[in-house]
């Protein structure tokens, strides 16, 4: 029965990440609907767009979600809400290693500490860096 | 005519058969919104949305089933990770030409596994020490074959060496690499095959991940492609998600090599046409 010792261990984590990501995805499918509404609307058309103003270009992640909560929405309400999902999109699977991390900081398990910890890390430099 | 309605209602499928398989959906949608006369470059850097999202949608319900194992999912993190970061870095430096080709190899190893794959998973009577001290093991109902499936992974080390050469490729080519990390788990980690394309799903979303910045700062995210492919791929994946531990591990595998066919071609072109 060796197997079995590890299946119910870690089901608070399974419940929470579960909740993590359908809030997340849901919450982000909604703003993108929402926003492909009114900008087609806006627009009279459903047309793929190639104008500068329906591209995005930032530095790198985390000055994207400053510059996004500092500058509002200039280019019209439909492109900041498919811009507000597109962030919590991006979002979700980080704050989903950072819910890791403290659930095995709470347990006190240390080798998967460090493990988060490290993904962790590895992440927000490789969202940092462009 | 490809339109936001459009590409939302062909972002469903894709997601569905990420979803299912294990792969990102960026190997289909990709070429597909090429030919469609979307920029190329403009499809890879919106792909990556359709990996994260095809990722957290079909793994919601993965987690909660406990068919995708969380602590096998973060130890290998680690290493696709690195492998990912490495691999945007050196892209500048070499061109990835002899990668389309090296992948296209290895996921012709995926076949060896195919006889085994199909029948019914027996876990290996022994596990490494790495593999043990990690507690790499798990089990899950399979609503196919009503049946409890325990299991345990072998050969955690050089697993995570193969995660690392699926991040460099993910790196260096700009795909998620997810039929890569199946083929890597079910034939090295000796994995069943509904845990490695699940416990895939949940990786690839975070190899994408590490690209993000890279693609912000490319400016070649456009709004009007992402979110329509968001909403299908996550709309895809959330059904997949639902649908997955209802299917057999043979009616699943037979997908996964339908695709991997299609991207071992795909690799096989890109790396001649780079030549």
């Amino acid at each position: 029965m060796t197997l079995k010792k590890t299946i119910d261990k870690d089901s608070g984590l399974e419940k929470a990440i579960s909740y993590l990501l359908i809030i997340g995805v849901v919450l982000s499918v909604l703003l993108e609907i929402a926003g492909i509404i009114i900008l087609s609307r806006d627009l009279h058309s459903l047309a793929i767009r190639e104008s500068s103003s329906v591209f995005i270009q930032e530095h790198d992640f985390f000055r994207f979600i400053y510059n996004f909560l500092r500058t509002g929405h200039g280019d019209g309400a439909g492109i900041w809400l498919m811009t507000a999902g597109l962030i919590i999109l991006i979002l979700t699977p980080f704050l989903r290693v950072i819910l890791s991390f403290f659930y095995f900081a709470l347990k006190k398990d240390r080798k998967y500490v460090f493990i988060t910890a490290f993904v962790l890390l590895a992440l927000t430099l490789s969202l940092l860096l462009h | 005519m490809l339109n936001m309605l459009s590409l939302g209602l062909l972002s469903i499928v894709v997601g569905f058969i990420g979803s299912l398989t294990g792969i990102g959906g960026a190997s289909i949608l990709v070429p597909i919104l090429a030919l469609l006369g979307v920029p190329l470059k403009e499809a890879i850097a919106c792909g990556m949305v359709a990996i994260i999202a095809t990722s957290s949608g079909s793994a919601s319900s993965y987690v909660r089933e406990r068919i995708a194992n969380v602590r096998i999912a973060m130890f290998l993190e680690m290493f696709t990770i690195t492998g990912a970061i490495a691999g945007a870095t050196i892209t500048l430096y070499i061109a990835p030409v002899f990668l389309y080709f090296f992948f296209a190899a290895f996921l012709m190893t995926s076949f060896l596994g195919l006889r085994r794959s199909i029948t019914e998973y027996i876990p290996p009577s022994t596990q490494d020490k790495l593999s043990r001290w990690l507690q790499l093991d798990g089990s899950y109902f399979d609503e196919s074959a009503k049946a409890t499936v325990d299991y345990r992974v072998n050969n955690a080390l050089f697993g995570g060496l193969g995660m690392l050469g699926a991040g460099l490729a993910a790196g260096m080519l700009g795909i998620g690499a997810g039929a890569f990390k199946v083929t890597v788990m079910e034939n090295i980690m000796r994995m069943p095959p509904k845990v490695s394309s699940t416990t895939s799903n949940f990786i690839i979303g975070m190899t994408a991940l590490a690209g993000v910045s890279v693609y912000l700062f490319s400016g070649l995210l456009n709004l009007t492609i992402i979110a329509p492919m968001a909403v299908g791929t996550t709309i895809g994946a959330i059904a997949g998600g639902r649908v997955l531990n209802k299917l057999s591990n043979r009616t699943l595998r037979i997908l996964f090599f339908v695709i991997v066919v299609y991207l071992i071609v795909q690799m096989i072109y890109k790396g001649i046409t780079a030549l």
